[in-house]
């Protein structure tokens, strides 16, 4: 595919975490984005969605980062979030920040059906799994895949994910018990509730030992760091990435 | 009941460290949680049954008034009585007083998580009137001076052994190993109460306004009891639990049952209507219905709130929580636990006092899953984390700390444009410099050593996303 | 104000202004908005229906029924299904039976059945009917092996029995008992719960609703200790239902 007028534009909201703390996740994603011939912006103003405050009951706090996004992605096309949470938030929660402020939340709810999370997009839109020979093999790998919270119940996005990791030659999908189930970071609850959210932490890492893989792939980095994190500590030899990077070793 | 919501770290961190009740909840996942979800997929068109159920529960709801006046006149008409309880303490006077005028000295309880609102059991100690609980898991708790720990099961952090010992104590009784042998010493222990008891008082599942007919679901046989032994019935039931018709009831029947449980129907289901017939053989001669606001009218009256009114108390979201599933019932300090208690439990005593309870969640939403009327809990729990922190409707119960509207202030410098981003990469990396050690962190200091006693923390990028796009270019 | 004036005053306040009568016939607001007729029309419709399908629904109940925890039998009519009692009362060695009194039952059957055990067989009756208190009936319960009735109704899609307490049908004899045998006819077995509703509701709207129904499902059970099921807590551990016909 040639980068012409034809060619899929989308604009990516790199997210602050992904920005500040693991770079290396947005830039797999652009590279992935561009072998799909994706024409890939990045807007420099852009911060951050207001999650974190808008999760802490900070609403007025949260609401100009938020009004400046909506503001910065109106009328620019497609939008791609390497983020369950993130792409939650401007899809689904700004309706609840922004119920008091009608012409906003009117620009917010136009911008919302140009929201992708990263593997709806890779997967609904560019079809990434059906293109022949796009992935080629590396040293054979077992996987399993974490659902993240936002991801699965607010976006209704579990399919996509798996089914680009099983396009992957070599790559074994290997489901572990209670993928589904949260991992216990929350946002500031992993600090607040150090505890309660640790127990649930090892309980997720015994589900992915359990699994005997090399990696476990998800597709909010929140997740990720909180897991692989843990996974750290206790030197379990198991990989935390995002599946933006699990695309990007093989394409 | 007392609520002890404020003390719901100490009771999260009790419950962790507790070896027992750890691998009591272990049982949930794939116990009643997945029976329920086998239920469900099992259901034609569950999901046109939840909308179906969830629009009369908002109908009713919404035209609360004209309903409870109607389970009023039909009450009244089958020839019982009815007392309208504006809160717990009125609702408990009503019954004592009754239970007094009529001489009882025995009563015996079916399952009423509103008479736990009530601390009834109390109530009608102080008064010299013995309380007895007949279902086994309440029996249990009873027993040993606890509180439900599950809305369904509310014995279930106990493990047989402990049943066993507390059997011991209490009745002075054999040590039994096997819970056949448990069940049959309550089921004689009660044998005789049954009998004896001259006031049965039980909760309600539904309350039908066409027809003023309270429904009761149970398992064990014991709501059966306290409807057909004593000579007075009393059922007591928050306002909330009003459904229409009596053709409702199969709808409601299957979404509150299978999500419970995941049975296609409960061993037995029984409807109410007034007092025994005057040709009946046995029954009750006396027939009252409590019906309790208690703090339910201030959900009513705000419209972020009166969907948590719609709750069927299946229990569902309590076992798909997966924080429930780690800290069980007794650390949210009052009556519901769990997602629905989060927002109930605050509501119906103290806001600002049970401020942890909204904020001690992932918002991973299971709960929402889960919830036959798909509640929308997540919403609600943000909404009261909102009302905490900036205190727009309940203004008194505005509560949060300097600290961390200092931080978030902090924070919103920072992400209020792209230069500022990149100036706080550059003060976070000069902050870290004395804990970085291989691109990551050991011990962050306070209050975010929480972080690190579990888990390394990354450090912040030198070079963060947005200063390499200019690298990146395009190809 | 009166107490109840204040309850009723706070809740119209959370509701805010409003008309008096709900939309009925609006989303939501369930079958109250059908009248008299609408409701007739159903029950006269689930009637023929019931005796139509009468054989597959039986079917159907014999299946759900094992599944709920019933002992099933079937028989083509009562004398067989007589037998097959007989089998049960001789094996736990009863002494006491009591059984309620409807049509099925009225007859003398089951005396007639267990005559030659020597089991002294009650029915649970008051007034002319019987020389025995309500105290008395309610002993003899208890102390008796079996409880055995007919049914009002049967429902296919849980494996139910309904019960519906008179002057023919105590509520006691289905509860007490450690054993519980029930005679479903024939012609009783609904479809689902959804039509035993509309039939209750046809009841009421004659006048006829009665102030007590039990839909019973099963053995008592319990599964509040460590989750594991056991049968027997208050209610009969042990169940048969007995299909004729």
């Amino acid at each position: 595919m040639n980068q012409t007028d034809n060619a899929v534009k989308a604009s990516l909201f790199v997210t602050c975490i992904i920005d500040q703390f693991f770079p290396e996740v947005g830039e797999a994603a652009v590279r992935v984005l561009r072998r799909l011939g994706v024409d890939v912006e990045f807007d420099q103003s852009q911060t951050c969605c207001g999650q974190p405050a808008f999760n802490n009951g900070f609403w007025n706090d949260a609401k100009p980062t938020a009004r400046r996004l909506v503001d910065s992605y109106e009328g620019e096309g497609n939008v791609v979030v390497p983020s369950g949470s993130c792409a939650a938030m401007l899809r689904v929660f700004y309706n609840e920040l922004f119920h008091d402020e009608q012409d906003t939340l009117r620009r917010a709810q136009a911008l919302a059906p140009h929201v992708f999370e990263f593997t709806e997009f890779v997967s609904d839109v560019l079809g990434a799994e059906n293109r022949e020979g796009l992935f080629h093999a590396t040293k054979p790998m077992r996987v399993t895949y974490h659902e993240s919270c936002h991801l699965k119940r607010e976006l209704g996005v579990d399919l996509q994910p798996r089914s680009l990791i099983k396009s992957l030659p070599g790559v074994e999908l290997v489901e572990m018990p209670q993928a589904e189930v949260c991992c216990g970071f929350g946002g500031t609850f992993s600090v607040k509730y150090a505890d309660i959210s640790a127990a649930m932490l090892n309980d997720k890492i015994a589900n992915i030992q359990s699994a005997n893989v090399d990696a476990v792939v998800a597709g909010d980095m929140s997740c990720l760091m909180h897991i692989g994190g843990g996974l750290e500590k206790q030197e379990a030899g198991i990989r935390a990435i995002h599946i933006a990077q699990l695309l990007d070793e093989r394409i | 009941m007392q609520s002890h919501t404020k003390d719901f770290r100490q009771g999260a961190g009790a419950a962790l460290s507790d070896p027992k009740i750890q691998a009591n909840l272990e049982g949930l996942y794939n116990g009643f949680h997945q029976a329920r979800i086998d239920a469900s997929d099992q259901t034609p068109d569950w999901e046109a049954l939840q909308d179906k159920g969830r629009a009369i529960k908002a109908h009713t709801l919404d035209n609360l008034a004209y309903y409870l006046e109607m389970v009023e006149r039909n009450v009244i008409a089958s020839g019982g009585h009815i007392y309208f309880a504006r809160d717990a303490e009125a609702a408990s006077n009503y019954v004592v007083n009754l239970a007094k005028e009529r001489g009882i000295e025995l009563v015996i309880k079916g399952k009423s998580m509103v008479s736990e609102e009530m601390a009834l059991n109390h109530r009608l100690e102080e008064e010299g009137i013995e309380p007895v609980e007949t279902d086994l898991g309440e029996y249990i708790v009873q027993l040993a001076e606890e509180t439900p720990f599950h809305i369904i099961a509310p014995a279930i952090h106990k493990s047989r052994g402990e049943v066993s010992e507390l059997f011991v104590e209490k009745l002075n009784v054999p040590l039994y190993d096997n819970i056949e042998d448990l069940t049959r010493e309550a089921r004689d222990q009660l044998r005789q109460k049954f009998v004896d008891a001259g006031m049965g008082i039980t909760g309600a599942n539904f309350i039908v306004a066409e027809t003023g007919t309270v429904t009761l679901v149970t398992n064990e046989g014991n709501g059966r009891m306290c409807t057909s032994m004593p000579k007075i019935h009393v059922a007591i039931t928050g306002m909330e639990k009003v459904v229409p018709s009596i053709e409702d009831l199969g709808l409601f029947l299957r979404l509150l049952i299978r999500s419970a449980t995941g049975q296609r129907i409960s061993s037995y289901v029984t409807t109410v209507t007034g007092p025994r017939g005057e040709d009946e053989v046995d029954g009750p001669e006396e027939f009252h219905l409590v019906i309790v606001d208690n703090g339910r009218s201030k959900m009513l009256a705000d419209p972020n709130l009166r969907e948590a009114l719609y709750c069927l108390r299946c229990g569902a979201c309590l076992n798909a929580c997966p924080v429930y599933r780690k800290v069980g019932g007794h650390a949210y300090g009052w009556v519901y636990p769990g997602p629905i208690g989060a927002i109930v439990s605050p509501m119906l005593t103290n806001l600002s006092e049970a401020k942890d309870l909204p904020f001690a969640s992932t918002l991973c939403g299971a709960c929402k899953e889960a919830c036959p009327v798909k509640i929308n809990i997540p919403r609600m729990l943000l909404y009261l984390r909102k009302e905490l922190t900036q205190g727009e409707t309940y203004p008194e119960h505005k509560s949060v700390s300097m600290a961390e509207s200092t931080a978030v202030k902090g924070w919103r410098a920072s992400v209020s444009s792209s230069f500022m981003m990149r100036l706080s990469n550059l003060g976070g990396r000069l902050l870290q410099l004395p804990f970085v050690r291989g691109g990551r962190i050991d011990r962050l200091p306070s209050p975010l050593s929480g972080w690190t006693k579990h888990r390394k923390f990354p450090a912040i990028a030198s070079k963060p996303f947005r200063t390499r796009w200019k690298n990146i270019g395009k190809k | 104000m009166t107490e109840r004036n204040e309850f009723f005053n706070t809740i119209r306040q959370a509701l805010g202004p409003q008309t008096e009568a709900p939309n009925l016939t609006g989303t939501g607001s369930s079958a109250l908005g059908d009248n008299s007729d609408a409701v007739s029309a159903r029950s006269q419709a689930i009637q023929a229906y019931i005796d139509e399908q009468s054989g597959p629904l039986m079917d159907s109940l014999s299946e759900s029924a094992t599944g709920a925890g019933w002992k099933v039998a079937r028989f083509d009519d009562l004398d067989k299904a007589g037998d097959h009692i007989v089998g049960i009362v001789r094996d736990v060695e009863a002494n006491l039976v009591v059984r309620s009194r409807q049509d099925v039952l009225e007859s003398g059957i089951v005396e007639a059945w267990l005559a030659s055990l020597g089991v002294d067989v009650v029915p649970m009756a008051l007034g002319e009917h019987s020389e025995h208190t309500v105290d008395e009936l309610r002993s003899l319960a208890e102390r008796a092996d079996i409880g055995i009735t007919g049914v009002d109704y049967a429902i296919a899609e849980t494996g139910s029995c309904v019960l519906i307490p008179s002057a023919q049908v105590s509520r006691l004899v289905s509860l007490l008992p450690p054993i519980h045998i029930a005679i479903v006819q024939r012609g009783q077995v609904l479809p689902t719960l959804d039509e035993l509703f509309t039939i209750r509701r046809r009841d009421f709207l004659d006048g006829n609703l009665g102030s007590y129904m039990n839909l019973i499902s099963g053995p008592s059970r319990s599964a509040d200790i460590e989750y594991t099921l056991v049968t027997g807590v208050h209610g009969p551990g042990e169940v048969h239902m007995i299909l004729v016909g």
